[in-house]
């Protein structure tokens, strides 16, 4: 008599540990589903307030990859090619973008920014956001909004074309024509041309830096601005 | 000889527990932390779409660590051991299809993951076989523990032994 009872006791133990082990990966899923969503929201959220700086015009240089280009002809010419989905461009920004920017806005050097996509759809629809601002002038801007929010997952459904025109509107792209531009993708032919280009200039991975045609190699693991300042000081 | 596996199958089983569940347990355990670092090495394989890819990624470090302590405990052996090795097989077949495939990355087994430089190729091609070879070992311990599911120092004693 004893026996069968021991064993239906089992089976309703069983059945509680499946049920707690099924709840306990669900919980997990949940919350790393919030936290992402979470996290990204926070990032989005903190671009308020931002202003924009003055408009600097660009142009499309077709002969070097159709890279976004400004102040085309300069002695000192730095080619930087980065996927906005990218971690690894996302720390070159925070140490160097700034620098980068202000070469630009002071004439200082030409600087050509290849917007590269191999990461997946969010990184095509994002450099095209990047076209349709540099169209408005506002590529510098709203480059490094880019990279502020970028979220650590990649294709997190984050960057969709909504998000990328709030991230214009709360940096101050608010014009009609940018949103109509990435609702399009109007600038996908763009995308493409760089994403294309990147055989012909052997550049394999992101971010890919040259200083008048040279790759720069680091020799400080983390990007270092004073080492990077003295390469393009040097060049 | 059978009298003589009957003497060391409870030792093998706590063995094959403890090399399956130990390694569930840590590999889930090195992720649990980093959901997200999870999410991107799952999608690099690949081979579900982004958003299923994702999901996995969420899921599988809790799924290793519940089974890892399931084994480790020994509740449940059979059918922890059974999805253990399907998990097995499972990471055996991606592995088999992102080399079939040409692709080079960090298959993230134990954290970390994603895409690796394409001069490494050589050296991921050498990790891949040194991976499938451990999960194929790891799956011949879930086997082993679906025959012999009842060992020494499992909680679940009486009910093992019926099974």
């Amino acid at each position: 008599m004893a026996k069968p009872q021991v064993k239906a006791r089992d089976n309703t133990n069983r059945w509680i540990i499946i049920a707690m082990a099924v709840l306990v990966v669900a919980t997990g899923v949940i919350f790393s589903m919030l936290g992402q969503s979470n996290k990204e929201n926070a990032a989005l959220a903190g671009l308020d307030g931002t202003k924009l700086k003055p408009a600097v015009v660009s142009t499309i240089d077709v002969e070097n990859g159709s890279a976004i280009t400004y102040n085309s002809g300069l002695a000192t010419v730095i080619d930087i090619w980065e996927d906005p989905q990218c971690p690894v461009c996302k720390n070159f920004e925070n140490a160097i973008g700034e620098y980068v920017n202000s070469l630009v806005r002071e004439k200082k050097a030409t600087v050509r920014f290849h917007v590269l996509s191999f990461l997946g759809d969010e990184s095509v629809r994002a450099a095209n956001a990047g076209f349709c601002a540099a169209d408005e002038g506002q590529y510098l801007d709203f480059n490094t909004a880019l990279y502020k929010v970028q979220s650590p997952l990649e294709n997190s459904g984050f960057w969709s074309g909504e998000t990328l025109i709030s991230i214009g509107k709360k940096i101050g792209i608010t014009s009609s024509k940018f949103a109509n531009c990435v609702t399009k993708g109007s600038n996908v032919a763009l995308v493409q041309a760089n994403a294309e280009s990147m055989a012909k200039f052997g550049v394999r991975g992101t971010p890919t830096i040259f200083i008048n045609g040279k790759v720069w190699e680091r020799e400080i693991s983390d990007f270092n601005l004073i080492e990077f300042r003295a390469a393009v000081e040097g060049a | 000889m059978k009298s003589s596996h009957e003497k060391f199958a409870p030792w093998l089983t706590l063995l094959a527990r403890l090399a399956l569940g130990g390694v569930l347990l840590v590999a889930g355990g090195l992720k649990v932390s980093k959901p997200t670092e999870s999410a991107n090495a799952t999608a690099a394989y690949k081979i579900l779409p982004t958003d299923l890819a994702h999901l996995a990624g969420y899921a599988l470090p809790w799924l290793e660590v519940v089974i890892g302590l399931l084994l480790i405990f020994g509740i449940m052996v059979r059918y922890a051991a059974v999805a253990g090795g399907l998990i097995m097989i499972v990471f055996i077949g991606a592995i088999i299809s992102v080399w079939a495939r040409g692709m080079v990355i960090d298959c993230g087994c134990f954290g970390g993951g994603g895409v690796l430089d394409p001069s490494l190729a050589a050296s991921a091609r050498r990790t891949y076989l040194i991976e499938i070879l451990r999960d194929l070992g790891l799956a011949l311990c879930a086997l082993y523990l679906y025959f012999f599911p009842s060992g020494k120092l499992g909680i679940e004693k009486t009910s093992s032994e019926e099974q």
